[in-house]
């Protein structure tokens, strides 16, 4: 188990900077100067424009702005916006948002995603079964701006159940809507997910075993049943998990949500590489750690898999 | 530096702020709007490029244009001249910064140092690039050895003369509502511009209501020693929206009083909004720009010929729901003193002449580009003008977008754009100087917006903002000689929409096309 671990923050180590560095060249070749970009229509004065590359060491080599950025790194610096905000602040604001919304719309795909899974696995082939498969390929059909858009019309705009956008009316309300729409998507895979498992899971011995005894249905399915076919489906909500924390920028902007997603987006648009580089790396660092959680987990649930 | 604490902490100050003026939202007394606009990251006046309306409420200009074209005098009592060189500013007494500072011929001397420094590398700088000792502050290389400009000096408290490189009858204008380099900052404010972005103290009518974090709401309130006229609301909110599209659709719902209209929504907007929508005149225009270091565009008939082919009235009605102005000159109307209708036939839709027109010309060979900035919106634009130049002139026209806006302007500074591209203005002050200059002198403001610099259209220039005497006739020549070799054609006068809740019964404007906040009236 140490060597396994070891290993793994090896890799993890070596991952980190080969990425930073990937990132930091493709913002870095990205064309067009983003300091003179930054005047929008109305361009920058010549000297400005030279004053702000010289301040942000644009005018340097690739390799002497990267060492500079990882020098940064180990003091806790992760750079400054060209608006002249620390990078670490902007992150530091924006992850709260991000995580509350990720959370959120985890917790609906557990709940609704097993339950609808678990519902249609007991009857395969029947009705309800039927109907949920065919409401989680459409809904999973729809691109995810015109469920966002059209959702907002409906129940922000019509109904009036929801705040159309922003975060000002706390969680859950200003949550519930835009983590709907995101859970949509991991919802249908879920739920397929925890029906084959549950299938699986009926046919096999042990349950028959208890059906013999004479054990009540419910005890079944809720005791044994449900444990039995969930580990699969964790496996896909860890992973899961990191997609919605890497922020669903598209649901973001549709509802005004100032989120990880965001930054990105603008960073990206903007050229910034600090920004870029430091939301990026939050990002893998994350995917990282969950997949380690995640194989930890399955080792513990199944004893069958070993990692020497 | 800010943490995560102290977001958290301004975040619920501000549920906290807003949640009060929800719940005194039914109430009489409640004299507070919300505005929608984009996230401003810096509130420097000198720096600002998206917060001209948050500007306009904390700050007052020296001189303020109104909506009829007449200029009053705001915090300047007057500004004189004789020879339009020197200009001498004389100001209202007894008036304050919101910290208690009297604001005097001192703070402007100092605000518009500090503005014009170099290193300070303030993004509207260019406004202040006619004073002389302009240049001692911004030398080509190395640090500047003055931190001060040798054509502003203090006469007595609350006098100072402005001295300009070339003769300028504008320059009242050049201090209006829009040009923010020009406004007033207290001696506070020039020894940490990091603490006075957060927390900007103005001279306005309203004063900032706690510190601005990034991507928070922020709101000002009515200021009581305000010296000029008091406001009609009594504390304004901002709402930072990442897309505009969102901020209309809080509009509808009744969350946001004040949002501006994004182009995608504007078709839609008269059906959803009805006498809540309003269209203001706006010193904006746009081009098709033409790549005139490319052979094929060298004749001047090949450049009326594109320009005929447009169906400027269609365009219009289909992608801006009739809300912009066919263009028929080289300046937008608002600006006094245009030639309404200059443009003639060649700015009218027109398929027969214009192919006729090109083959006079000698035809056009090969396929053309439209080139233009991706990810703004535009994509149905310059579609429409592909297709109409397409079946118009029979030439393979296609459009393309950009990656991104920095990729687009580095490409056409660098005069690497063979095709037709995305060109427009959107001036600070209604002055046809504020549209000409940019895009017809060289080094003006807008490099390659219109490729075409010459000396004697210069001259004209500067010439007509030497003699201009406040009707803008004096620079009907220049728009004679722009005609005679239609350098682009000219596309829209554009418009700024705004919609409003039902919270409020009228938006005023003025002519940069904004809405004056400071005198929204409110529904009873």
């Amino acid at each position: 188990m140490i060597r396994y671990a070891s290993r793994r923050i090896l890799e993890l180590a070596i991952v980190f900077v080969g990425v930073t560095f990937l990132i930091y060249l493709m913002v870095f070749s990205l064309p067009g100067d983003p300091i003179a970009a930054l005047g929008g229509n109305r361009p920058l004065p010549d000297n400005v424009v030279a004053q702000l590359r010289d301040q942000y060491n644009l005018n340097d080599p690739i390799w002497l702005q990267y060492l500079r950025y990882i020098g940064g790194l180990f003091t806790g610096d992760l750079g400054t916006t060209f608006d002249g905000a620390s990078v670490s602040s902007r992150m530091a604001a924006r992850w709260p948002v991000t995580i509350t919304l990720a959370l959120t719309a985890w917790g609906i795909e557990i709940i609704i995603g097993i339950g609808l899974g678990l519902i249609a696995g007991l009857r395969p082939g029947g009705a309800v079964d039927r109907t949920i498969l065919t409401a989680t390929i459409i809904a999973t059909s729809i691109p995810v701006f015109v469920l966002g858009v059209a959702a907002q019309l409906l129940f922000g705009l019509q109904l009036g159940w929801f705040p159309v956008a922003g975060v000002s009316d706390g969680w859950p309300t200003a949550y519930l809507l835009p983590a709907v729409v995101i859970a949509v998507f991991g919802l249908a895979a879920v739920s397929r997910l925890m029906r084959g498992s549950v299938v699986d899971t009926m046919r096999s011995d042990f349950v028959r075993t208890l059906v013999a005894k004479g054990m009540p249905n419910s005890s079944i399915v809720g005791l044994h049943v449900l444990r039995n076919s969930v580990a699969p489906v964790l496996t896909f909500l860890a992973i899961d998990l990191g997609f919605l924390l890497g922020g669903t920028v598209v649901i973001e902007g549709i509802f005004n949500l100032p989120g990880i997603g965001q930054l990105l987006f603008d960073g990206i648009r903007t050229h910034e590489g600090p920004t870029v580089v430091g939301v990026g790396t939050a990002l893998i660092v994350i995917f990282l750690v969950i997949s380690v959680v995640v194989d930890l987990i399955n080792s513990a649930l199944d004893p069958r898999i070993r990692h020497d | 530096m800010r943490t995560l604490r102290f977001s958290i902490v301004a975040a619920l100050t501000v549920a906290v702020t807003l949640s009060a003026c929800s719940s005194g939202g039914s109430g009489e007394g409640d004299r507070s709007i919300s505005v929608g606009v984009t996230d401003p990251t810096t509130l420097v006046p000198a720096r600002q490029s998206v917060a001209f309306d948050f500007s306009a409420a904390v700050w007052s200009p020296l001189t303020f244009v109104r909506a009829d074209g007449k200029i009053d005098y705001i915090q300047a009592e007057s500004i004189e001249s004789d020879d339009s060189v020197t200009w001498t500013v004389t100001l209202r007494d007894g008036w304050t910064f919101h910290d208690g500072t009297p604001v005097n011929a001192q703070s402007y001397i100092d605000s518009w140092n500090a503005a014009a420094y170099g290193p300070n590398a303030f993004e509207n700088a260019g406004q202040l690039a006619n004073i002389v000792g302009f240049d001692d502050l911004n030398p080509e290389k190395g640090k500047p050895s003055t931190t001060e400009m040798s054509g502003l000096q203090l006469v007595d408290d609350l006098t100072f003369k402005v001295e300009l490189k070339d003769a300028d009858s504008q320059f009242p204008l050049q201090v209006s509502q829009a040009q923010t380099a020009m406004f007033p900052m207290p001696e506070s404010a020039m020894k940490d511009f990091d603490a006075y972005t957060k927390h900007p103290v103005g001279n306005g009518p309203f004063e900032m209501d706690g510190d601005y974090t990034e991507n928070q709401p922020f709101t000002v309130t009515a200021n009581n020693d305000y010296a000029g006229d008091d406001p009609t609301v009594d504390s304004i909110t901002f709402k930072p929206y990442t897309d505009l599209s969102t901020a209309y659709t809080d509009v509808r719902a009744g969350n946001l009083d004040v949002a501006s209209v994004p182009p995608n929504r504007l078709p839609q907007s008269e059906a959803d909004f009805g006498d809540s929508l309003y269209t203001f005149e706006a010193p904006g225009i746009s081009f098709l720009g033409l790549p005139l270091w490319d052979e094929r565009y060298k004749d001047v008939k090949v450049r009326q010929a594109i320009s005929m082919a447009i169906d400027r009235d269609s365009i219009n009605d289909v992608i801006y729901g009739g809300q912009f102005v066919p263009a028929d000159a080289f300046t937008p109307s608002i600006e006094p003193g245009t030639p309404d209708g200059l443009c003639g036939d060649y700015c009218k839709y027109d398929p027969k002449s214009a192919k006729k027109l090109l083959d006079e010309a000698g035809g056009f060979d090969g396929a053309m580009e439209i080139y233009y900035p991706g990810g703004g919106g535009d994509d149905d634009l310059y579609n429409a003008i592909a297709n109409n130049l397409r079946q118009s002139l029979g030439i393979d026209v296609t459009a393309r977008p950009s990656a991104d806006w920095a990729e687009f302007l580095d490409n056409r500074t660098a005069e690497k754009v063979d095709g037709p591209f995305f060109s427009r203005w959107g001036a600070l002050y209604p002055s046809q100087q504020a549209t000409l200059r940019p895009l017809f002198v060289e080094n003006g403001g807008c490099a390659n917006c219109v490729p075409w610099y010459t000396d004697e259209v210069t001259a004209a220039i500067r010439k007509a903002d030497k003699d201009d005497d406040g009707t803008g006739e004096a620079y009907a020549d220049v728009q004679d000689l722009l005609l005679e070799d239609f350098p682009a054609p000219p596309l829209f006068f554009e418009t700024y929409s705004y919609v409003t809740s039902d919270k409020i019964a009228d938006l005023p404007t003025s002519p940069v096309g904004n809405p004056q906040l400071t005198k929204v009236k409110l529904t009873d």
